[in-house]
């Protein structure tokens, strides 16, 4: 642009050169406004592009920003639940242990009452074997009371000693047998009492030791392992789990501040908008000046008018807000360039 | 909840800054120029925070927060420029009509939440 003007510039010095046909400079200037025209039309259709391209881009990354949050709220849901269930599975593990290792002990302690009362009912052998003696010593003392009743014939006095002590026999046996009878009633009665209740398990169970080896407890043992087993591998699938989520969060979460990021970068579209608002300026001024020309080789402006009117470089250097801008024209003109000190963000 | 109003004749800046500024949790309110957002002010508007731009047409920045000053009801609320303009002159002028800060864009969008959060502490 810098470039068009200064030649613009020149070819002015050469119109007031008397040699130079005002006809001939009319006709190089004719075509030039409708020139303008057409670079007017293309860059406002830039404007009108970029402005649609950058609205378009906009309406793509604030959808794909929701959805973001949208997932971000998702897997944050998930992972909360994950967290509710892990907690659960744990509290659950935990109940199932203490039940199982409770039914051990239960188990244990019934296995114990059981054997004292075996112990208790070998006992009663000894009952036994006192009937068998006192029923032996009875067929003897008969056998004698018999040979004693045919030697004495009449004479009964032996028969009558033999008699008595039959007698005796008689009852000692029956009080053995009243000992059968009380010892079997009364285990009878405590083994109805022991199986009828449970209570004294819970009274008890602090002294009943879980770590006898027997083939119950080895098999109720492996079933607490394996139900442990299983609860540690969900466990450790729901950790995963919840590490994945965790994950995809982050993700999620960083992907939400790259769009919003891509959102505030959509600025470009102002800034170059501005920037194509002065070059259409500008060109304005070229096909003023150049409407100028012609009335001026055609008589119609004075020369004074067309210096007054005439287009400076430093005029267009005046328009500029952007420190960008400055350096540009600087860059394209040779001219000193500003430096831009004041801050980028400044709280009055 | 917080509102911001924002002043900008770009319909892609307001659109942009608009969803920056309510995923960061605030209401926002929009005006296209000076003259409108004072309308809108005027309507019963009540933004804790304005952002404008300078360069608009019918009514630009610096004009408008000279006239939002007016209002008593405006006195406190702070007024950030957001703006292309870099030149001093225009800063000197924003804040004589009572700016609180100048912004030249582009501005990052973490940038303008911490200026945002600078101004608005209790926000």
């Amino acid at each position: 642009m810098s470039g068009l003007l200064r030649r613009s510039g020149s070819f002015a010095e050469e119109t007031n050169d008397p040699s130079v046909s005002p006809e001939l400079v009319a006709e190089a200037l004719r075509p030039v406004p409708e020139f303008c025209d057409v670079m007017d039309a293309h860059i406002h259709d830039v404007i009108e592009q970029t402005g649609e391209a950058a609205e378009g881009i906009v309406h793509k990354l604030v959808a794909i920003d929701s959805l973001a949050e949208m997932m971000s709220g998702d897997v944050a849901r998930l992972a909360s639940t994950l967290g509710h269930v892990e907690s659960e599975l744990v509290t659950v593990t935990g109940a199932n242990d203490q039940l199982v290792d409770r039914l051990i002990r239960y188990f244990i302690y019934r296995d114990e009452q059981i054997h004292r009362l075996v112990e208790e009912m070998r006992g009663l052998k000894q009952h036994v074997k006192q009937i068998e003696e006192v029923s032996k010593a009875t067929n003897i003392l008969a056998l004698n009371a018999m040979i004693e009743a045919v030697r004495a014939g009449d004479a009964g006095e032996g028969f009558a000693v033999v008699a008595d002590e039959v007698r005796k026999l008689a009852d000692r046996s029956r009080q053995a047998a009243n000992g059968i009878g009380s010892s079997l009633a009364d285990l009878t009665t405590r083994l109805d009492e022991v199986l009828a209740r449970d209570q004294d398990f819970d009274q008890d169970e602090a002294a009943v030791e879980a770590t006898m080896d027997t083939a119950m407890t080895r098999r109720l043992a492996g079933v607490a392992s394996a139900q442990r087993e299983m609860s540690e591998m969900v466990s450790t699938i729901l950790h995963d789990a919840l590490q994945a989520a965790s994950q995809v969060e982050s993700t999620s979460s960083a992907l939400t501040d790259e769009t919003t990021g891509a959102v505030g970068h959509i600025q470009f579209q102002d800034i170059s908008r501005q920037m194509l608002e002065h070059v259409l300026a500008a060109l304005g001024d070229v096909r003023r000046q150049s409407e100028d020309l012609v009335a001026y080789s055609r008589g119609a402006l004075g020369a004074e008018a067309l210096r007054e009117k005439m287009i400076r470089v430093d005029d267009l250097r005046a328009r500029h807000v952007m420190g960008r801008q400055r350096a540009t024209h600087a860059a394209s003109t040779g001219g000193p360039a500003e430096a831009d000190t004041a801050p980028m963000i400044e709280l009055f | 909840m917080t509102t911001v109003m924002l002043v900008d004749d770009s319909a892609t800046m307001l659109m942009s800054l608009k969803s920056i500024l309510t995923k960061a949790g605030y209401a926002v309110e929009t005006a296209g120029h000076g003259k409108e957002a004072l309308d809108k002010l005027g309507k019963g508007v009540k933004p804790n925070l304005i952002i404008s731009d300078v360069n608009m047409p019918q009514m630009d920045g610096i004009t408008f927060v000279r006239e939002a000053r007016k209002s008593p009801g405006l006195r406190f609320t702070p007024m950030l420029m957001l703006t292309t303009e870099s030149e001093q002159a225009k800063r000197t002028e924003a804040k004589s009509a009572g700016a609180t800060g100048w912004l030249v864009k582009p501005v990052a969008p973490e940038q303008l939440l911490g200026v945002i959060k600078q101004v608005l502490p209790g926000a």
